[in-house]
């Protein structure tokens, strides 16, 4: 549970150079959610979610943050505790591997836990079988030899196996070939099994739309709202007021609509609209 | 972040800011030289003044141009301090006494001097950073060091690589702040008080960024090919530097000034009045 209360935030406060990146931001993120954010470049989006584990200090009277009981903007943090509790993983994660194997770079983050060799390696195995790789084949391999796609997993991994209760994801599929999207997207939603919050940042509505629950649309730092799928896709009103595009997939549907194919304009996810297209074709199940 | 990727630059609109940086560096120069050549009070004086005035002409806030003096205030008092109690002068008597430290008042004199001058000595190369990008000033320090190339320097080579490394500094910084971040939030101890743990908490940021920075000059390196760069010769400038009339006025009254420091210092026609400033 995420409570974000009149957050505010300015960069280089005090120079000529200072620009306000969030104002008065309240927001509240309930566990078990799969919570969306969307906005243009330099909404704020990063900067906000990176309040979340306090890699961004929340500045004097600026509002604060609470994460399950801990208040962010207190003095003195247990930053271990929220740093286990919360994982996130940055735009291009991949830039940050460094170990001379996958496995030791995946260990990193559990070791700096506290956590024992023997457990943080079973944790670090784990993780590369939770992501998708093959362990046997990888673990002693170096990080730097792999491909993007597979880099990026050994990079979700490595804060995988930190077993964070709440994950953080800025842009988890930027720059991925449309299957490595679909596998990184399927991947959060194992996680998600054990991870039981997510919050994910994206630019691609069709993710956002088929995976979150909850959608923040952030528009020049303020939020200009917190809707389900459904209700920010389905009303021009609203996508219109806050500058967001329909995913492709509803896109395809207003269109079809548009030429009287008896198609729902409401649908979100692939497999929704194949099921209207089917029954607007008559084609009956087999 | 920014307000490294810019020096100390302080953006104004003001005649300083304007004026061309070979005009500022070569002033510079000259002002460097003739605060040497200050040798009374009254000469110091009338150099703080025209000093005053380059800030006061330049919109910046004086107490940015004073923050400079912040780094130097331990080698200022140290070294005046130093100067005031190991002066030996044979002519006078000391004020004060304390086992071999003689404290006279000519010393006193003298060290007020030094740390004036040590004051002059920065000021003005801050004005000169404040007013200028570090790009205007390495395309400045280019064409004022052309005449080299006669002597097979490779200036311009010189002047890309400096422009290249003030280009990616910003980047660097920004990419240390992101892999720095991410390893935060891998629970690395930068936090940790112990140094040999900040040490080692150093290395997962050093190898991304090492990778990184490689990176990122193969593609440079790429990009500049794929564009047919070729080095120094046949290139044109986008923005040529243009000398304006200010520009020579600027310069003019300041060789005045070092003109007027210097009829202070040696008093060529023995003017009375020179003699009666000359403490
Ligand atoms: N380190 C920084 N220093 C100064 N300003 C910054 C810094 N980082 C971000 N900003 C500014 O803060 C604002 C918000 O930036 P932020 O990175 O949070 O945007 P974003 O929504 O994540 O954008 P994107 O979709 O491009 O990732 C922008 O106007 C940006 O210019
Ligand atoms: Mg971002």
């Amino acid at each position: 549970m995420i409570e974000v209360k009149n957050l505010s935030f300015v960069y280089s406060p005090k120079t000529p150079f200072t620009t306000q990146a969030l104002f008065d931001i309240n927001l509240s993120i309930e566990t078990g959610d799969f919570f969306g954010i969307i906005g243009s470049t330099g909404a704020g989006k990063s900067t906000l979610v990176s309040h979340f584990n306090a890699l961004t200090k929340i500045q004097k009277n600026s509002g604060a943050v609470i994460v399950d009981e801990i208040d962010l903007s207190a003095k003195k943090i247990d930053l271990k505790k929220l740093r286990a509790k919360v994982g996130m993983v940055f735009q291009y994660p991949e830039h940050q591997l460094f170990a001379d194997t996958v496995l030791k770079d995946i260990m990193f983050g559990p070791k700096n836990l506290g956590i024992n060799n023997a457990e943080a390696e079973q944790r670090a195995r784990d993780a590369i079988a939770l992501v998708g790789l093959d362990c046997a084949e990888i673990a002693e391999r170096s990080p730097f030899e792999l491909s993007g796609g597979q880099k990026r997993r050994v990079a979700l991994a490595g804060v995988i196996a930190m077993h964070p209760e709440i994950l953080v994801l800025d842009e988890p599929t930027a720059g991925l070939d449309p299957k490595g999207k679909r596998e990184i997207m399927d991947l959060i939603l194992r996680i998600k099994a054990d991870c039981p919050t997510v919050v994910m940042i994206s630019h691609n509505m069709d993710e956002i739309a088929e995976y979150c629950n909850k959608i923040a649309v952030l528009r020049r730092g303020r939020v200009m709202g917190v809707f389900s799928p459904r209700e920010l896709f389905g009303s021009e009103e609203l996508l219109e007021s806050c500058g967001v595009e329909l995913p492709l997939v509803t896109e395809l549907a207003v269109k079809l609509n548009g030429l009287g194919v008896a198609v729902d304009k409401s649908v979100l996810t692939e497999n929704e609209l194949f099921e209207e297209i089917k029954k607007a074709v008559g084609v009956k199940n087999a | 972040m920014r307000d490294v990727s810019m020096g100390q630059y302080y953006p104004a609109s003001s005649p300083v800011h304007r004026a061309d940086p070979r005009f500022k560096l070569i002033i510079l120069i000259l002002y460097l030289v003739t605060v040497f050549f200050c040798d009374s009070f009254f000469s110091f004086g009338f150099m703080t003044l025209f000093v005053l005035i380059t800030i006061l002409l330049s919109r910046v806030p004086i107490l940015k141009v004073l923050k400079s003096l912040r780094l130097i205030i331990i080698i200022l008092v140290f070294t005046t301090l130093l100067m005031m109690i190991f002066y030996s002068d044979t002519t006078s008597a000391p004020l004060a006494e304390w086992g071999i430290f003689h404290i006279y008042l000519n010393g006193i004199y003298a060290a007020i001097k030094l740390g004036w001058r040590l004051m002059l000595l920065v000021l003005m190369p801050t004005v000169l950073t404040l007013t200028s990008t570090p790009t205007e000033l390495c395309d400045g320090l280019e064409s004022l060091l052309s005449p080299l190339k006669v002597l097979h320097l490779p200036v311009h080579e010189l002047a890309l690589i400096m422009s290249i490394a003030l280009r990616l500094i910003p980047s660097l910084i920004e990419e240390t702040d992101k892999i720095v971040n991410a390893q935060r939030a891998r629970g690395a101890a930068f936090e940790s008080r112990n140094p040999f743990k900040k040490i080692k908490a150093m290395i997962p940021v050093l190898i991304p960024l090492f990778v990184s920075s490689f990176r990122r000059a193969d593609e440079l390196a790429d990009a500049m090919d794929s564009r047919c760069y070729r080095g120094a010769k046949g290139r044109t400038r986008m923005k040529k530097l243009k000398a304006k009339f200010s520009d020579f006025v600027a310069l003019l009254f300041w060789c005045a000034i070092t003109v007027c420091i210097l009829f202070l210092n040696y008093n060529w026609l023995g003017w009375a009045f020179i003699t009666a400033l000359s403490l």
